[in-house]
């Protein structure tokens, strides 16, 4: 019977990386995936990705799926797609269907890296066509080209919510709001902002009542819920839409785990029932070894460390290394793991109502918690911000402690800078001169980096942002501005068009506005089409 | 596990609600009132609502309404939700056709596929 | 909480609700002691025969009784369907030996008068199922037979018995049963001691470690043996099917699925495993055996497999008998990985006699103590 140093199930992020960990010091590992493409949920994921240089920052989704191919091919680790494995049975024996064949082989070393899937909602309606997750939506889109809806309601403002939510609109859906019961927006204020300024409205502690329609989903009706989470009588509001995704949290796919023999726990703040395991990933069966969304949801970031550290640590157990190799590399992955998990979003502190400010002890906004947009005044309290007379110069509109740096990395002039601390918020340097590069305003994938120019011409000003959508602008074309809160503020035009190799995919827009509107003004929208 | 082992509590009278129509588990077809009325006729623990309705056992094996079963149970018992179990998972977890299922080889295409193509 | 009933019955599997649900009925108070959960062990696992053909003499006279006055009106009784039906039990064969084997059945079944027939030629097999492989050459088929949901008969049983007032408590272990007096009086847990007069013991294999705390004791042995299910696929046949030499037992559920399992012979080997673990190469033997009979079905989709743990006795048959060294002990275990089918009438009979009734069927030959007898 075939056996392995190292079976990985699943080809996402944390089990690719734990594959090329594996393979690089030297265990024969092979790579199961029941998906046509690797890369897991990341091979839908058209976003730009938060993080460092060392996660693989401002690529996006996909790209970073394929580059983790290109490096476990190029390390040894043979990856096999449309491999479904079926169980994990004693003595490490593994069933995979492959190609209308079952395959058993034997590990000395399993890691099981299977991910998350998505929660649902049971509510009167919820079984008709139209009701979906938010990732099938997005499965629809961007792996089948294929519209989920022409009017749609998101429930949950979490991360997958707000980018699925974005990627609605990007392929010309109409997002007619996104409802949330918590009292906070669950995801990224940066990911909140990017749809506030299109115009989407935000329902916070709200839920849904029920979806209507005969034979597909007509209506929404959403009430608002008190503090004991249930609906207020009179407070229902209706929306006509086609279609209500569903991005009401993930939960860790521990089934396979489970057949393996591995002891359970129920976590809520890992995301609730997963498989138990220490600060290597290893569970309660020895040479069992679990990673990614499957221990805990997280991004994909953290997702890739806590792979490397289970591959390290399968390398150990196989004899592959030292003790004292495996410590050095186990630490080195470990901090870059605390990096990641610190912030305001980290499993710790999310959704915790008692921070109120940021780790710099500036006020967080209490507009961007609860509408998804900061107000004109409460920029200027962050180091993001900057003003300043003649040129072009960045107004950097991240007011929450994540973990990313892009920002600093791309700066030629490094008129940025975030710090050793990832979660620290970008400071702006207007002493050093910008060239208005743009490789700010296109890398940071919170879209939240604008360049300024306040006296462009007479009486106006420029303002360059990040602008993803089709069809592409024009020099010369005329439209609207809208402030952060989506609302028309005044005409606007379009002075330069940039789409350089470098700012991958991602436009930088160049529009004129008022010189008054110059803090106002977030976002173009061309004539024909009209504002939401 | 529940910590409810006395199954001749009684939970008081079944009280019918508005939502009780809502289907909770699709690949079964069980209602969230068929699911309540069970727990209260003394199905305390996933288990037993599982067997007793085929909660969770269908196509899906549980994995879209589980969670929503097991709050349900949690919310009927007055117990927090980390003490009702999750259903066992079981082989294949993914559904398999029977010929492919019986079928199992050492050897497979892939692995020497280079010739062969 | 109050300990003393009028009867303690251990094990909570379709023995011991059924016994409960009688005895409770006739207005008995019971308590019902049950190691881990309703249904936990063969009830919930099993293979839902309800079958009178291919049983030891021994127990068939039971068994007939149970498909004569308990199954066809039990979900009635219950206010539950449990999916019983009567449709027929049929075992085929392909070889000389199988067809041997079939034929000591017939002859021996119909010595107490069950109605069971050996047919021989693939057309009269063909006409009651249409979809059977070319070279089954022989199969015995009994009409009276037929199948039900264990686990919702269980656990009908159980919402029934718990209804009349039957109090059962779960998470309990039994340590040792306790004679006073010369009676059986008390039952030790490890949530302290319950007093009854009678006490039925019906905890499957688990049985025998109790039974050893008042000296007795019958030769069995746990196996571990897998089971499967199928996707819910349109209605193909309502028959029992199994194979004579056991590689698989089959049956369509009234959902639609496939319910197909069968000894894999490699389990008995080793019983060291932790109960509910499935190995990766038995359900799949089970489904090849099962396609060798029924190839049309190669494409309908396995979506789970599980164990479950026989308790298999040395020669083959139950023990369902009163104790009458150790009055007040009655004793239902050793079902040998046929005890659903008389899961009911068992828990009826075990009823009967604590309640110092006579049994309804003849159990001479499922004495507990028939081992040690000269004869044996």
């Amino acid at each position: 019977m075939k056996r392995y140093d190292l079976v990985v199930i699943g080809a996402g992020p944390s089990g690719l990386s734990a594959a090329i960990e594996a393979a690089s010091h030297g265990l024969n590992t092979i790579v199961f995936d029941e998906n046509a493409r690797p890369g897991g949920q990341l091979f839908k994921q058209i976003h730009k990705f938060f993080g460092s240089k060392e996660h693989k920052a401002k690529i996006r989704g996909i790209d970073i799926g394929a580059k983790l191919v290109a490096e476990a091919e190029e390390v040894g680790a043979k990856v096999v797609q449309n491999a479904t494995v079926m169980g994990i049975f004693p003595h490490k024996d593994i069933s995979v269907m492959i190609d209308g064949e079952v395959y058993t082989c034997k590990a000395d070393n399993i890691i099981v890296a299977t991910g998350a899937s998505e929660n649902t909602l049971a509510f009167p309606g919820w079984t008709l066509p139209g009701v979906m997750g938010a990732g099938s939506a997005q499965t629809q889109m961007n792996l089948y080209g294929v519209m989920p809806g022409q009017r749609i309601l998101m429930m949950g403002s979490g991360n997958v919510g707000l980018v699925v939510g974005m990627q609605l609109k990007q392929v010309g859906c109409e997002l007619v709001a996104v409802v949330e019961a918590a009292p906070r927006i669950g995801g990224y204020g940066v990911h909140a902002a990017k749809l506030a300024r299109t115009g989407v409205p935000f329902y916070l502690k709200h839920t849904i009542l029920r979806a209507e329609g005969e034979d597909h989903v007509r209506k929404a009706v959403i009430a608002e819920v008190g503090d004991d989470w249930k609906p207020i009588p009179g407070t229902e509001k209706e929306f006509d839409v086609d279609t209500i995704c569903l991005a009401v949290g993930l939960s860790p796919m521990y089934q396979l785990a489970m057949t393996a023999g591995c002891k359970l726990v129920d976590e809520p703040i890992n995301g609730g029932v997963h498989p138990e395991v220490d600060e290597y990933g290893a569970t309660s069966v020895p040479g069992v070894f679990c990673t990614g969304d499957l221990i805990c949801i997280e991004e994909a970031s953290s997702a890739m460390v806590k792979g490397r550290i289970a591959g390290a640590a399968a390398a150990r157990r196989a004899g592959y290394l030292t003790e004292e190799e495996h410590a050095a590399i186990h630490k080195k992955y470990k901090d870059s793991l605390d990096q990641l998990r610190q912030g305001m979003f980290s499993g710790k502190n999310k959704g915790n109502p008692n921070i109120k400010t940021t780790a710099e002890g500036i006020p967080l906004s209490d507009s961007l918690l609860t509408h998804g947009y900061l107000k004109e005044e409460e920029v200027r309290n962050f180091p993001g911000y900057s003003h300043q007379a003649g040129g072009f110069h960045p107004v950097v509109e991240c007011t929450q402690n994540i973990p990313c740096n892009p920002c600093q990395d791309v700066c030629p002039k490094h008129c940025i800078t975030v710090g050793d601390q990832i979660t620290a918020l970008p400071t702006v340097h207007p002493e050093i001169e910008c060239i208005n590069c743009g490789m700010c305003v296109s890398s940071c994938p919170g879209q939240a980096i604008f360049l300024i120019n306040e006296d462009f011409e007479p009486g106006y000003s420029a303002i360059a942002l990040a602008y993803e959508f089709l069809p592409r602008p024009e020099k010369g074309d005329k439209g609207t501005a809208l402030d952060r809160s989506g609302q028309p503020v005044c005409d606007a035009e379009v002075v330069d068009v940039r789409a350089a190799k470098a700012f991958d995919r991602t436009v930088v827009l160049t529009m004129k506005v008022p010189a008054e509107m110059v803090n106002k003004a977030r976002f173009f929208v061309p004539k024909e089409a009209k504002a939401e | 596990m529940s910590s409810i082992c006395d199954e001749t509590y009684h939970l008081g009278e079944f009280e019918p609600r508005p939502d009780d129509d809502t289907i909770i588990c699709r690949c079964e077809e069980i209602t969230r009132g068929e699911i309540r009325r069970a727990i209260h006729d003394g199905m305390y623990t996933i288990n037993e609502v599982k067997r007793f309705l085929r909660v969770g056992m269908g196509l899906c094996q549980g994995q879209s309404c589980i969670k929503i079963v097991r709050g349900i149970i949690a919310e009927e018992l007055g117990i927090p939700m980390s003490e009702v179990n999750v259903i066992t998972a079981r082989s294949p977890v993914r559904p398999v056709p029977m010929g492919v299922y019986g079928n199992d080889t050492f050897d497979p295409k892939f692995l020497g596929g280079d010739e062969d193509e | 909480m109050n300990k003393t009933s009028d009867v303690i019955v251990i094990g909570a599997g379709v023995v011991g609700c059924s016994a409960a649900y009688y005895l409770a009925k006739a207005g008995l108070k019971v308590t019902v002691l049950e190691r881990r959960e309703i249904a936990f062990g063969a009830s919930g696992r099993n293979g839902t025969g309800a079958r009178q053909s291919g049983r030891d003499n021994r127990e068939l006279p039971l068994a007939m009784f149970g498909v004569q006055n308990i199954w066809p009106t039990l979900g009635e009784e219950l206010g539950e369907d449990i999916e019983y039906v009567q449709n027929g039990n049929m075992r085929m064969g392909k070889t000389e030996k199988d067809l041997a084997a079939l034929q000591e059945i017939v002859a021996a079944n119909r010595e107490l008068g069950l109605d069971i027939r050996l047919l021989t030629d693939i057309k009269d097999i063909r006409e009651l199922l249409p979809m059977v492989a070319d070279d089954v050459i022989c199969a015995t088929w009994c009409p009276t037979d037929g199948h039900a949901n264990p686990m919702r008969t269980t656990l009908a049983l159980y919402k029934k018995a718990r209804a009349l007032g039957a109090k059962f408590i779960t998470n309990i272990k039994v340590l040792k049963l306790e004679k006073v007096a010369g009676q059986l009086r008390r039952v030790y847990t490890d949530d302290g001691v319950f007093e009854a007069d009678r006490v039925i013991l019906c905890a499957g294999y688990g049985s025998r470690k109790i039974m050893r705390t008042v000296g007795l004791d019958v030769p069995m042995l746990p196996q571990l043996t897998e089971a499967f299910i199928t996707e819910p696929i349109p209605a193909v046949t309502e028959k029992y099917l199994c194979a004579a030499d056991g590689s698989f037992y089959a049956q369509q559920q009234c959902n639609g699925t496939w319910l197909v399992g069968g000894d894999s012979n490699y389990e008995i080997y080793d019983a060291n495993y932790p109960r509910e673990v499935t190995f990766s190469f038995s359900a799949p033997r089970i489904a090849r055996f099962f396609l060798e009979y029924m190839p049309t079905l190669a494409g309908v989709k396995v979506i789970r497999s599980w164990s479950g743990l026989l308790d298999m006795c040395w020669d083959g048959c139950p023990v369902i008998s009163k104790v009458e060294e150790v009055p007040g002990l009655y004793i239902g275990c050793a079902f040998t990985g046929h005890g659903f089918g008389i899961g009911p009438a068992a828990g009826y009979v075990l009823a009967q006699m604590a309640m110092d009734e006579e049994p309804a069927a003849d159990l001479s030959g499922l004495r507990y103590d028939r081992f040690r007898m000269p004869s044996h």
